[in-house]
């Protein structure tokens, strides 16, 4: 069993993340993106809610698997991909196409979720999916949580975030450092428990091995389990250590929070609040599903 | 891809550039027209999302002048159609977007833009 290893992030966080994420993603994008096929049902559902010709951003879209959705209405909304690896987003490009058509079907953007190459309030939706853990700081974090904010409609704009959980299910398989003996995140929302800084392990196989073309992929959580599930790295295989803050409990919705006060943005629904010319946003779920902490929040005015 | 749908919500993001800032500018661009199904309800609730002047204009950019100048008051079928070509099936693959205001120059490559900045240039 491949076990996830606590970590300290002693350098800069950019740094960490180039080292940690940036650079294991490109490396691993065709592997990882065999993995990462099944639409999760909660984001499915989302997107299945929104109005048709409504524009979105997907900020981290890895393999882009959410793009062409919904499925039961294609083309009814057009969602756009942001990612840092520019390998994934070759393969984002084609989401959804036939295979080894070259089509170009999906439009897809190279780009760092912390920057803001929009108009502002240019889409009526975003979704960050099992991206936002991948930050090595809780102001990174935060900021991040802030540019979903800014890209979305004041008035109407509607986010959906996961990230990974300290709590996984059992279905993960994935064996975690006792409880007590991670390492608790030096930078933490207020007013929850901590999360945990973590590394998870990536075996990529080599080309002559066939391993991975008969591995039993079972999509649960982010991350897959196909990683954690071998044991110790065959000769031929190479491990990535890719860098997760894994969260606690409430602290994406405190976090999140964090993020709308930091904007001057009122929390709670708009009914609560009498004074005309107010922003906000109201929490519209939140909680747990499969391995992951989400949050649906819908931005509103006065 | 950078289809003129994608063009029209770009604005550059260097620390410090926050006026005329948008549209960016092609420039130097290949395009290839790649047909896409149309779906009329889907191109006319997109039109209130839309800066209708950049969009005319990044249309004209590369050599497309089907659209009016102005955001017309009527919309019908054959607009509808036109601006559907515009918005969806002009793809940009090779070139660069240039900032208006701060000239920063975000490279186009195999259909995919670089947005990315170096770390100087983060607001």
């Amino acid at each position: 069993m491949k076990n996830v290893t606590p970590t300290t992030i002693t350098d800069d966080p950019q740094i960490h993340e180039d080292l940690h994420v940036h650079a294991i993603y490109d490396q691993i994008a065709a592997h990882f993106s065999s993995t990462r096929y099944k639409p999760w049902p909660i984001i499915a559902q989302f997107l299945s809610t929104l109005p048709t010709g409504w524009i979105g951003l997907d900020s981290g879209t890895g393999n882009g698997k959410y793009l062409p959705l919904p499925a039961e209405r294609p083309g009814s909304v057009l969602t756009i991909g942001l990612d840092r690896s520019r390998n994934l987003l070759q393969i984002a490009q084609h989401a959804g196409g036939e295979a080894q058509s070259n089509i170009i079907t999906r439009e897809v953007i190279w780009g760092d979720v912390l920057g803001n190459a929009w108009r502002p309030g240019a889409f009526d939706y975003a979704i960050s999916i099992a991206t936002i853990h991948h930050l090595a700081s809780y102001e990174r974090r935060k900021l991040a949580v802030q540019r979903l904010l800014q890209c979305v409609s004041s008035k109407h704009g509607r986010v959906l975030i996961y990230v990974w959980a300290i709590e996984q299910d059992e279905l993960s398989k994935r064996k975690l450092p006792p409880s007590g003996q991670g390492q608790p995140s030096q930078n933490l929302a207020r007013g929850c428990e901590p999360g945990q800084d973590v590394f998870v392990p990536w075996v990529l196989s080599q080309p002559n091995s066939t391993k991975h073309n008969t591995q039993n992929v079972e999509e649960t959580a982010a991350p897959s389990v196909y990683e954690a599930k071998t044991g110790a790295a065959a000769p031929n295989s190479e491990v990535y250590n890719r860098y997760y803050h894994m969260f606690a409990k409430g602290e994406l919705t405190q976090l999140t929070h964090d993020a709308a006060r930091g904007l001057g943005l009122c929390i709670g629904s708009p009914d609560g609040f009498a004074e005309a010319n107010l922003r906000g946003i109201d929490i519209v779920q939140d909680g747990w599903e499969r391995s992951n902490y989400f949050v649906e929040l819908r931005c509103w005015t006065t | 891809m950078v289809r003129l749908v994608t063009h029209n919500l770009l604005a550059c993001h260097v620390k410090g550039c926050t006026t005329n800032n948008f549209p960016l500018a092609f420039q130097d661009v290949q395009i290839e027209l790649q047909e896409a199904e149309f779906n009329p309800e889907f191109v006319k609730n997109l039109i209130p999302r839309l800066e209708w002047g950049a969009l005319a204009d990044a249309a004209k950019q590369v050599g497309d002048t089907s659209l009016p100048p102005e955001e017309p008051d009527m919309m019908d079928d054959d607009l509808l159609q036109k601006l559907h070509h515009v918005l969806l099936e002009i793809h940009v693959i090779e070139g660069a977007m240039v900032c208006p205001n701060c000239k920063h120059v975000y490279p186009i490559s195999n259909g995919i833009p670089n947005m990315l900045l170096a770390e100087h240039e983060i607001g």
